[in-house]
C-alpha cells in the first residue's frame, strides 16, 4: 500500500483488461528501489503498478534524474519492461513515463473516473500491435552531385589581367547558375524521395487499422547520413501481421523505390495509439499532428 | 496472443536497444515521453491533483532538454512547441527590420538635406542599432524554447 507515510508513491505502468499472470510481473524488476510489480482494480480495468520511493519521484528529483541521459535511459527501460510485462497476456493501454500517484486510492479513483474511455481504448487495441517504419533517402543514391561543368576558360591571352572586373562577374554568374542547378537537382531528388516515402506510407496504411507519424529523427540521432523522410507507426491486426511484414519486404525489394531505404521494428506495445480521443493522425512527411 | 513474448527481450538487460529488434532508445523515448494531452494527464486534471500535474510539466521540460542533447529535435518542427520561439523570432526580425528601415530613412534624409549635416552616417552607431545587430545573431533554438 502506497502512502506518503511509508515514503512511497504509486507508479503506473499500464492499464489492462484482465489481470496479467503473476510470473509475468514478478519477472521484471521495475524501477530501482521499488517494490514488486502488482495490480490494482478500478472497475473492470486492471492497473499494473509499483511502489516506488517517493524521494526519487518528487518533482525536483525527477527533473534532476531525467535530465541525465543515462538515468533517463534506465528509467525509460524500466518503464518499458513494466509495460511489456503487463502486455504479456492481453491488450494494454500503456501510460507515459513517470505516471505517478500519491496513493493507490488516487490512482484507482483516477482510472475509475475514466473507465469507459480506458475500456474503449483497450477494446480498440486488443489483438493489435504497433509497427514502426522509417524511410530514409537512400545513401547509395544520395551523393553524386552533378559534376560541375568545366570552368569557363579563362581568357588565355596575355592581357587577361586587363579586365578583372568583367571576368569576375562572368565567373560569379556561372558559379551562381551552377549552384542553383545543383540546388535544383538536390531539391528534385528530395521531392522524389519524399513522394516515394508517401507511396510507402499509403501502401502500408492499406494493411493497418490506424497510422500515426512521429517527428522525423535527425541525422545525428539516426547515424544515417541521409534525411529521414518518414517516421511512422502503424497499428496492425495480429491477423494481418504476416501480410503487413510481407508488404514491407515487397516494398523494400521494389526497384521503383530504390531511391529510399525502408527499415522497421516491431511488434511494439501500441504506445502511439493509446491516447483516447485522438484525432485521425496523419502519417506522412511534414503533416504533423496538431 | 502468442507473439507477445516478443515484448520482453531477454537480452534487453545488456543491449542498448530497448524495444524490438532494430529500434533505438530514441524510438522508445518518442513513444513514452509526455508530449501533450495524454490519458494520465487528463486523469490528473480530473483529480485536480495539481502537485502531480506540476511534476509532469517539469518532467516534460526536463525530457526536452535531455532529448535535445541526445539529438531528438521534434519540438523544433512541432508547431505547438515552437510557436512561441517562432513568434519571438518573428517579432525580433520585425524589430530589426524596423530599425534598419529607420536608419535608412535617416540616412536618406541626411543625404537629401545636406544643410542639416547631422551625423546620421556615423559608423559608431546608436546603442539601439548595436543592440539589434546582436539580437539578430541569437539563434532562438539555442535557448530553450520551452521556458
Amino acid at each position: 500500500m502506497s502512502s506518503s507515510d511509508t515514503g512511497t508513491v504509486t507508479y503506473l505502468f499500464a492499464l489492462c483488461a484482465s489481470r496479467p499472470p503473476r510470473e509475468a510481473l514478478s519477472a521484471v524488476p521495475g524501477h530501482p528501489g521499488g517494490g514488486p510489480l502488482r495490480t490494482l482494480e478500478a472497475g473492470e480495468v486492471v492497473l499494473v503498478v509499483q511502489d516506488v520511493p517517493a524521494g526519487d519521484f518528487q518533482e525536483q528529483a525527477l527533473t534532476e534524474r531525467l535530465d541525465r541521459s543515462e538515468e533517463l535511459e534506465r528509467c525509460a527501460l524500466a518503464h518499458h519492461r513494466g509495460v511489456a510485462a503487463a502486455a504479456s497476456h492481453g491488450p494494454v493501454v500503456p501510460l507515459p513515463l513517470a505516471t505517478v500517484y500519491l496513493s493507490d486510492d488516487n490512482a484507482v479513483a483516477a482510472v475509475t473516473a475514466r473507465e469507459e474511455t480506458v475500456l474503449a481504448a483497450l477494446k480498440r487495441l486488443a489483438g493489435r500491435t504497433e509497427w514502426a517504419v522509417k524511410v530514409h533517402a537512400s545513401v547509395r543514391e544520395a551523393p553524386a552531385p552533378p559534376s560541375p561543368p568545366p570552368p569557363s576558360p579563362a581568357p588565355s591571352s596575355s592581357g587577361s589581367a586587363e579586365q578583372p572586373a568583367t571576368a569576375g562577374a562572368g565567373g560569379g554568374r556561372s558559379y551562381l547558375s551552377r549552384a542553383s542547378a545543383r540546388r535544383r537537382v538536390l531539391r528534385d531528388r528530395q521531392e522524389r524521395a519524399r513522394a516515394l516515402a508517401l507511396t510507402v506510407d499509403r501502401a502500408l496504411r492499406a494493411y493497418a487499422v490506424d497510422a500515426a507519424s512521429h517527428r522525423p529523427q535527425s541525422e545525428q540521432l539516426t547515424g544515417v547520413k541521409a534525411p529521414q523522410l518518414l517516421n511512422a507507426a502503424y497499428l496492425v491486426d495480429d491477423a494481418r501481421r504476416a501480410e503487413f511484414v510481407g508488404a514491407l519486404e515487397q516494398l523494400r525489394a521494389d526497384e521503383r523505390l530504390r531511391a529510399v531505404e525502408i527499415s522497421w521494428s516491431g511488434p511494439w506495445v501500441p504506445y502511439s495509439f493509446a491516447r483516447p480521443e485522438q484525432p485521425a493522425a496523419t502519417a506522412g512527411a511534414g503533416a504533423g499532428a496538431p | 496472443m502468442t507473439e507477445v513474448t516478443d515484448w520482453v527481450d531477454p537480452t534487453a538487460t545488456t543491449v542498448h536497444v530497448p524495444g524490438p529488434n532494430n529500434s533505438t532508445l530514441a524510438d522508445l523515448l518518442e513513444r513514452i515521453l509526455d508530449k501533450g494531452v495524454v490519458i494520465a494527464g487528463d486523469i490528473k486534471v480530473d483529480l485536480l491533483d495539481i502537485e502531480l500535474l506540476t511534476i509532469r510539466l517539469r518532467l516534460f521540460i526536463a525530457s526536452v532538454d535531455t532529448a535535445k542533447r541526445a539529438g531528438i529535435d521534434w519540438w523544433e518542427t512541432d508547431p505547438a512547441m515552437s510557436s512561441r520561439a517562432a513568434r519571438d523570432a518573428l517579432a525580433e526580425e520585425n524589430e530589426t527590420l524596423r530599425e534598419r528601415l529607420a536608419a535608412l530613412e535617416r540616412r536618406l534624409d541626411g543625404e537629401g538635406g545636406h544643410d542639416t549635416g547631422t551625423p546620421t552616417r556615423s559608423d559608431t552607431g546608436t546603442p539601439a542599432h548595436t543592440q539589434t545587430q546582436t539580437q539578430t545573431q541569437t539563434n532562438p533554438y539555442t535557448e530553450s524554447p520551452t521556458r
